[in-house]
């Protein structure tokens, strides 16, 4: 299942974003990779606009992959951020956080999220990231090194493969 | 009023771009077989040039094989900063390495997995600019392999490594023939492993022996560096026999001396 939030930086929502969250959290400026995640898409839109050679941009949808684990309170205010002073200013945002699926390559079977984290929840404490306030798992970071920690939960295989949920994308634009 | 539909956000691309955009010399290490010890190699550069006061870092992209951490014993955890992951710092060298954040753990993966993998690591590495990225390559010429070529074009030279033996050598003139077609110029062969130093005077060849020239002509370059075999290395460990006055120190200097040579003619 997919959930989505509309967010319009003149228009500011609360939204009850922990329940997102299955990693340690840190609602703050403090969580750096929300910050470069907002500053790629800030940045692409930019250019998709001077591109289009349009005089502002109204409307972004992005998709963000449940595996990566992204605040996306923080990332939305990181792009608030960023935005202001630009083209991209007061255009509505919508953020949808697109569900993790797995697929197990032997046993054919599949599975979400919610299955993955019982076996998040053993990654030893060494490898996980610092961050100012928090620690966070390896796949905030890099959700493509899923395999290291995730196996088929019926059959107990690596050979895994993610098929949906994974990164981070920019769906649509409207520009005028 | 125009909505402009995003087919492939290449988020992680653009910024491993931007990283690159900070490095002046990129230097892939590798040959294209196994067990010949690139990684020794390429953390022998990495650490000589760190100490000559170049910014350097080191990016291990062996996957299945990570051994970089082990040579330079850095460990996680890792730590992040507003900039991306933090490398590792040992004695100036900025270190980043699978390992760091898989641990032991395999890393079983497929074909373009990998290859989106490494563009994000290289782009959530807070490098900050370098005068030089040493490239550790896994073994084979696959999906690594077209990562790096594709991710470092233009910037990128190649330093092949080998043993002595035969079957290494024509595993390593694959790799060469790559390089030719993919356009990324080949600093020079170091033949690793040459001989084992029995005593002052006597040398042995226990991975066989191979005429210099022959082996410029199998590859199509120049050797630079003729590296001995040393037990030192699993015993005291990498950085210590570089500090030493023995053949392998003197050899790695050596090949430096080669490869910022043009650093020293630009100014």
């Amino acid at each position: 299942m997919n959930r989505m939030w509309d967010f319009t930086f003149s228009a500011r929502m609360d939204v009850p974003l922990q329940s997102l969250i299955y990693g340690p959290t840190a609602n703050s400026w403090l969580r750096m990779h929300e910050l470069s995640v907002a500053q790629s898409i800030t940045d692409f839109a930019l250019s998709e606009t001077q591109k289009q050679n349009a005089r502002r941009v109204t409307e972004i949808s992005v998709d963000v992959g449940e595996l990566m684990q992204v605040d996306t309170k923080v990332l939305l205010d990181a792009l608030n951020m960023l935005m202001s002073g630009t083209k991209l200013k007061g255009c509505k945002v919508r953020v949808r956080v697109a569900a993790a699926s797995f697929s197990c390559r032997r046993c054919l079977s599949s599975w979400g999220m919610a299955e993955a984290k019982s076996q998040l929840g053993a990654v030893p404490e060494d490898l996980l990231v610092k961050e100012p306030d928090s620690d966070e798992l390896p796949l905030h970071f890099l959700p493509y090194l899923y395999p290291a920690f995730i196996h088929c939960p019926r059959c107990g295989s690596s050979d895994i493969a993610v098929t949906e949920g994974e990164d981070v994308q920019i769906r649509k634009m409207v520009l005028e | 009023m125009k909505e402009v539909r995003v087919n492939r956000f290449p988020f992680q691309t653009l910024e491993a771009r931007k990283r690159v955009g900070g490095f002046r010399k990129i230097i892939l290490v590798g040959s294209g077989k196994g067990g010949v010890g690139k990684s020794f190699v390429a953390c022998a550069i990495a650490l000589l040039l760190s100490e000559k006061g170049y910014r350097t870092g080191i990016l291990d992209i062996d996957i299945h094989g990570a051994s970089v951490p082990n040579y330079l014993e850095v460990k996680p955890p890792l730590r992040s900063t507003k900039n991306g992951l933090a490398p590792k710092v040992t004695n100036g060298l900025k270190v980043m390495s699978v390992a760091l954040l898989a641990g032991d753990n395999p890393v079983p993966m497929r074909g373009s997995e990998k290859q989106d993998l490494i563009t994000q690591f290289l782009a959530l590495t807070d490098w900050g600019r370098l005068d030089y990225l040493i490239v550790d390559l896994p073994p084979s010429t696959g999906d690594e392999l077209f990562s790096a070529l594709d991710l470092f074009a233009g910037k990128s030279s190649l330093v092949l490594v080998t043993t002595p033996s035969r079957n290494a050598i024509g595993v390593v003139s694959r790799l060469r023939r790559l390089a030719e077609t993919e356009g990324v110029p080949v600093e020079g062969i170091v033949l690793n492993m040459a001989y084992a130093q029995v005593g002052k005077r006597n040398r042995t060849f226990p991975f066989g022996r191979i005429d210099g020239r022959v082996l410029e002509r199998a590859l199509d370059s120049k050797m630079i560096a003729e590296i001995p075999l040393e037990p030192k290395v699993n015993q005291g460990g990498l950085r210590a026999v570089l500090k030493g006055r023995n053949a392998t120190s003197a050899a790695f200097r050596s090949l430096l001396e080669r490869l910022t040579v043009t650093e020293r003619t630009t100014g």
